[in-house]
């Protein structure tokens, strides 16, 4: 699986009922999730790829590509904290 | 815009009708009354139907002649009036574990329990679905917070599985989930706590004095001995008093009654209260089995009815009945249409519950008289939801 359709079936195994989902999908307005709802998504993300969203950080995500782009920037400031 | 004016609040679909903030004129007898008409009351938690009963108000009564009004202090200056300890230690018993601590409401209890035994290093894992107070209190304490999807024990393993670098985890979850009716697996849960090493913790307010043979609630529903957790409930519900409680081991109790400022800071119940909620556990341990026979009896024949009339309910086992009323608009409309023919429902709508997943809930208090429900079961027939 590529990163987008890890990112995808993440979102999937973390939504309370099942649902159509692609990277545009606003969690939000499409999905109509919670604030802790979006925590549920966030920290499968976090366990999956090893890697810490701040709290602060969860206002910059609203569709799916969203959080494939947090990933690639979290992992990027990591691979030059290195 | 000045600060007042920012204050506004779209009341939407609450505008023409508002079945929030309606005005009772009478205690929780059968009828109530509203606005001068009377009501047929499926909306309160008074399960047991002992708000009104005349043995509560006497020692309610009573306890007002011994001590008074209110001790006007907090339980650690004045307000630790005897009758207090003495409910206390009947509440641990009752319910199966070794200390409690009375706090002025379950909002309370659950607000300033977090704050008082979590630090940064710890990791709290909740119900997304769990209760408001619940969820705020966790926000208190600004450790880290992973919610498990509702009542799902392979995806709260999941969760543990990946949640090893932390000093303690708790888990988080209510016994009865009040919107809909669910009962938590909880058996489960604790088992899941043993094996990885957490703390569970289960708020209980719609569980006690409600489910298990003698109504002590969700640790005897679920035949859970020697509790290793931190149990909450309230006493505003089944026990049909007002107030707070958390129980569980000693040492927590002890460490609570110095440490949480919920506690500590906040004037205790009055003894009127306490004096009530003892009464309500002498009701419950005499008869119990024949008044929860009713109430049950009644969640029934609501459900039958209900599904009969073609209405899709929540697939819940608590006396709650819930008509899964979906959008906004659609659930206030069948609040209004019950509200027309006389009987007081509880709507939910979001924040309380998912967007689009409105709830109209029942609760049959068993005090309602038997000519009462099927006056309830004729309407339900006869109307158009
Ligand atoms: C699950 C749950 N916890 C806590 C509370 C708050 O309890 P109290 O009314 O005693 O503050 C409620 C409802 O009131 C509840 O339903």
């Amino acid at each position: 699986m590529n990163l987008e359709e890890r990112v995808l079936a993440i979102v999937k195994e973390n939504l309370e009922v099942e649902a159509e989902v692609s990277l545009e999908t606003d969690l939000r307005k499409d999905l109509e999730i919670d604030s802790l709802g979006l925590i549920l998504i966030t920290t499968g993300i976090e366990d999956e790829f090893s890697i810490t969203i701040k709290n602060t950080e969860l206002s910059d995500i609203n569709t799916v590509a969203d959080i494939v782009k947090k990933i690639i920037t979290i992992q990027q400031e990591i691979n030059i904290c290195h | 815009m000045s600060f007042y004016n920012q204050l506004h609040i779209d009341k939407g679909a609450i505008e023409r009708f508002n079945p929030y903030y309606c005005n009772l004129e009478s205690s929780l007898t059968d009828p109530i009354i509203i606005n001068g008409q009377e009501f047929i009351n499926l909306a309160s938690n008074n399960y047991l139907g002992l708000a009104s009963d005349e043995r509560v108000k006497e020692a309610m009564i009573n306890a007002i002649k011994r001590y008074g009004a209110s001790m006007c202090g907090t339980p650690i200056a004045t307000g630790y009036v005897d009758i207090l300890k003495k409910v206390e230690e009947r509440l641990s018993k009752f319910i199966g574990l070794e200390d409690t601590a009375i706090f002025p409401s379950c909002y309370q209890a659950n607000l300033g329990l977090f704050s008082s035994i979590v630090n940064d290093k710890d990791l709290i894992i909740v119900d997304h679905y769990a209760h408001a107070s619940l969820i705020q209190g966790i926000r208190l304490t600004g450790c880290k917070v992973k919610p498990f999807l509702h009542n799902d024990t392979a995806h709260l393993e999941k969760v543990l599985q990946k949640s090893s670098d932390y000093q303690n985890i708790f888990v988080v979850t209510e016994s009865v989930f009040s919107t809909e009716g669910s009962l938590a697996p909880f058996e489960k849960i604790v088992n899941l706590c043993e094996n990885y090493h957490a703390i569970a913790v289960v708020d209980d307010s719609h569980g006690i004095g409600v489910i298990g043979k003698s109504g002590r609630g969700i640790l005897e529903e679920k035949g859970i001995v020697d509790f290793q957790g931190i149990y909450t409930a309230s006493l505003g519900k089944a026990l049909a008093n007002s107030g707070g409680i958390i129980s569980g081991k000693k040492e927590l109790i002890e460490f609570l009654r110095y440490s949480c400022s919920s506690l500590i800071y906040s004037t205790a119940l009055p003894p009127a209260v306490i004096g009530g909620i003892d009464k309500v556990l002498d009701i419950i341990e005499e008869d119990f089995e024949s008044i929860a026979a009713r109430m049950w009896r009644y969640k029934r024949l609501i459900s039958e009815c209900l599904q009969g009339c073609g209405l899709k309910l929540a697939e819940g086992t608590a006396p709650i009945t819930s008509i899964i009323g979906g959008s906004l608009e659609n659930t206030i409309a069948i609040a209004e249409i019950l509200f027309e023919n006389h009987i007081l429902p509880t709507p939910f709508v979001p924040p309380s519950v998912p967007p689009n997943q409105g709830k109209v809930r029942l609760i049959a208090g068993a005090d309602l008289k038997e000519t009462t429900m099927e006056k309830v079961l004729g309407i339900f027939k006869e109307v158009r939801f």
